[in-house]
């Protein structure tokens, strides 16, 4: 008796068996043999002819039996026969268009004249900037020139990453969104305005913070990605994200009046985590919302930020990679920094121990409260103060923010010193008095209850939400900043 | 649906990346849980095809024939082929659909400008005249 093996996927017509014993003096027998044993097999090897199917190839032990007598090929009645499937295939891009239209309509060599006259550019370029997909993670300060430019040049698919509405604060700098726009998400503000801009462009819009959970599957579908966060946990997600997905991560921040830009995870060059192995300690770098910004600044370092996507997509001149530039707008100057991969880098080095993307707050320390029971006696929120205040309780309401914000807005009755000075006022104070410390959102204020306690104030207490919280819920006559 | 295991899937984009910008082939070994396929291994196989390999391959039937004997022998079923697109998209081409067998999982992984970008799976019909994208989970690092 012979042998002949089945393939997986045809055990289901021979009883699951992975072999079938098999009589014949050639192979042509034995062939027919087993479609009498299995009939439901033989459309899957022979086709209406009866002809054996053209990806259909019998080995006689090692050997193509179109290399020997064919079906004809004598058996000695131990042989194996296998039943081996001829592949083959591949993109071929001559026989089909691909999926996207690689030319451009008369419309659009219109609109991209100035780009498709710049040898670097041309045709090809532009074509490729229409099949390019950029995911921008944030519309905001650098989302907005990023969103507003990339559009118009041509970028094919935009991915919009942002959960947060359009407030009045945003219009100093985030020039993609309008004062009608107020109130709206700016995913759909933004969306709007590039559409307005470039009818072409498609646009993805995730409604959603990036997130551990979803950031793989977002930025999976696009080529590059173009960071516009302005927080650490994020940043470090994004940069985690790309390097993972080996995708490049063109990387900008501001602070009050300076920026910086780089391209990470390009190439062989370095990600945020060599420049940046550890976050700072939670605070200690303000927010834009808590140390302000200059509203042109983000305009200079998001058309950076472009101008990086464009040219990566492009492949054209010579990228950020393996350099920082920093910008001063104060003194309108320009430095470099030279960066490079770290070896030992836990994401992107030679023995990653970072393969998979982890909890960003809890890595950048601001988880809440995990590790510290949370005393809820430290805390105070807006109306409980008013109460306090309206009551006439002896408390000392200490404002710990500068005196620049103390000019803006101010609860009354409060006494402002600056977090900063606050260790060399300490001893100016009652260590059993009853405190209650606010500064604009809460961060600051913490920080100040946490030294007064360390240093025996027992009774100070944050006040949650700062006076932000306070113009919500108590006196909108006090003007948010 | 066919899934497929860190380990193997590893080997796969690796296969993929470096045998850019021509394209690669291999075959998937593993077994079948009911309705899912696993794939616990992958087996990187030489692109056969005679003339320029940018977007064509071709498997050599006894690479497959060794591989289908490795799998055996280590009770594993061959379960699929997977092959490369660079800078094309993870799709069954005419020529893939051409030159395909009903038997197995069609795996393609899109390869843009040397990395890794997208994948598909696909089972294409006895008579080769279309594909159908199968559920495919690969997985997420």
């Amino acid at each position: 008796m012979a042998k002949i093996l089945i393939p997986t996927a045809l055990r289901q017509f021979t009883a699951q068996q992975d072999s079938v014993e098999v009589t014949g003096a050639t192979v042509a027998d034995a062939l027919r043999h087993l479609t009498e044993q299995h009939p439901d097999i033989k459309k899957n090897l022979y086709n209406e002819q009866g002809k054996l199917r053209s990806f259909v190839n019998i080995y006689v032990n090692d050997e193509d039996i179109r290399y020997l007598d064919k079906d004809q090929t004598e058996l000695q009645g131990n042989e194996t026969l296998s039943i081996v499937p001829s592949i083959a295939g591949g993109a071929t891009l001559t026989a089909e268009p691909p999926p996207a239209a690689a030319s451009l309509s008369n419309e659009e060599v219109a609109r991209y004249s100035r780009h498709l006259i710049l040898p670097e550019v041309g045709m090809q370029g532009q074509v490729k900037l229409k099949q390019a997909k950029v995911a921008m993670i944030g519309a905001g300060g650098l989302g907005a020139p990023l969103g507003l430019y990339l559009a118009a040049a041509g970028v094919g698919r935009v991915g919009i990453v942002d959960f947060d509405v359009v407030d009045a604060s945003n219009l100093q700098r985030q020039v993609i969104h309008g004062t009608s726009d107020i109130g709206r998400k700016k995913l759909d503000s933004a969306a709007d305005r590039m559409r307005e801009i470039n009818p072409h462009l498609a646009i993805d819009k995730f409604d959603a913070g990036l997130s551990s959970e979803n950031a793989l599957e977002i930025l999976r579908d696009y080529d590059l990605v173009v960071d516009g966060t302005d927080n650490f946990p994020t940043r470090y997600l994004v940069n985690d994200a790309c390097v993972l997905l080996k995708k490049p991560n063109v990387y900008g921040s501001i602070f009050r009046f300076e920026g910086q830009a780089t391209v990470f995870a390009y190439e062989d060059g370095p990600c945020y985590r060599c420049l940046y192995p550890e976050p700072p300690p939670p605070g200690l770098v303000p927010s834009c919302a808590e140390g302000g910004v200059l509203g042109i600044l983000p305009g200079i370092i998001g058309v950076i930020q472009a101008t990086e996507v464009v040219k990566i997509i492009l492949g054209v001149g010579e990228t950020l990679k393996n350099r920082l530039l920093l910008y001063d707008a104060l003194n309108m100057r320009f430095r470099e920094l030279k960066l490079r991969r770290d070896p030992d880098c836990p994401v992107c080095g030679n023995n990653p121990t970072v393969t998979r993307l982890i909890d960003y707050q809890e890595f950048c320390g601001i988880k809440p409260m995990a590790s510290q029971p949370v005393n809820n006696t430290d805390a105070i929120d807006a109306v409980e103060l008013k109460a306090k205040l309206d009551r006439g309780d002896n408390f000392l309401l200490l404002d710990v923010r500068e005196p620049h914000e103390f000019q803006i807005a101010r609860i009354p009755g409060s006494k402002l010193i600056p977090l900063g000075e606050l260790p060399k006022h300490l001893n100016e104070f009652d260590p059993d008095a009853e405190i209650v410390v606010h500064c604009k959102s809460g961060g600051r204020s913490q920080k100040a209850v946490d030294l007064m306690k360390a240093n025996g104030f027992r009774h100070a207490r944050n006040m949650t939400g700062g006076i932000t919280a306070w113009s919500d819920k108590v006196d909108p006559s006090v003007p948010k900043y | 649906m066919i899934e497929i295991e860190p380990e193997p899937w590893k080997t796969m984009v690796r296969h993929a990346e470096t045998s850019y910008p021509n394209e690669c082939c291999g075959a998937m070994l593993g077994r079948i849980e009911g309705e899912k396929k696993l794939v616990t291994e992958a087996v990187p196989l030489e692109n056969a095809y005679a003339g320029e390999q940018g977007a064509r391959y071709e498997l050599r039937p006894e690479d497959l024939l060794n591989a289908d004997r490795a799998a055996r022998s280590r009770g594993l079923d061959l379960i699929g082929i997977f092959h490369s697109h660079p800078d094309a998209d993870a799709y069954f081409s005419e020529t893939d659909l051409k030159n395909s067998c009903p038997w197995y999982s069609f795996v393609i992984l899109s390869i843009q400008r040397g990395t890794f970008h997208h994948a598909n799976s696909f089972l294409p019909d006895l008579e080769q005249t279309k594909a159908d994208k199968e559920e495919f989970k690969w997985p997420k690092f």
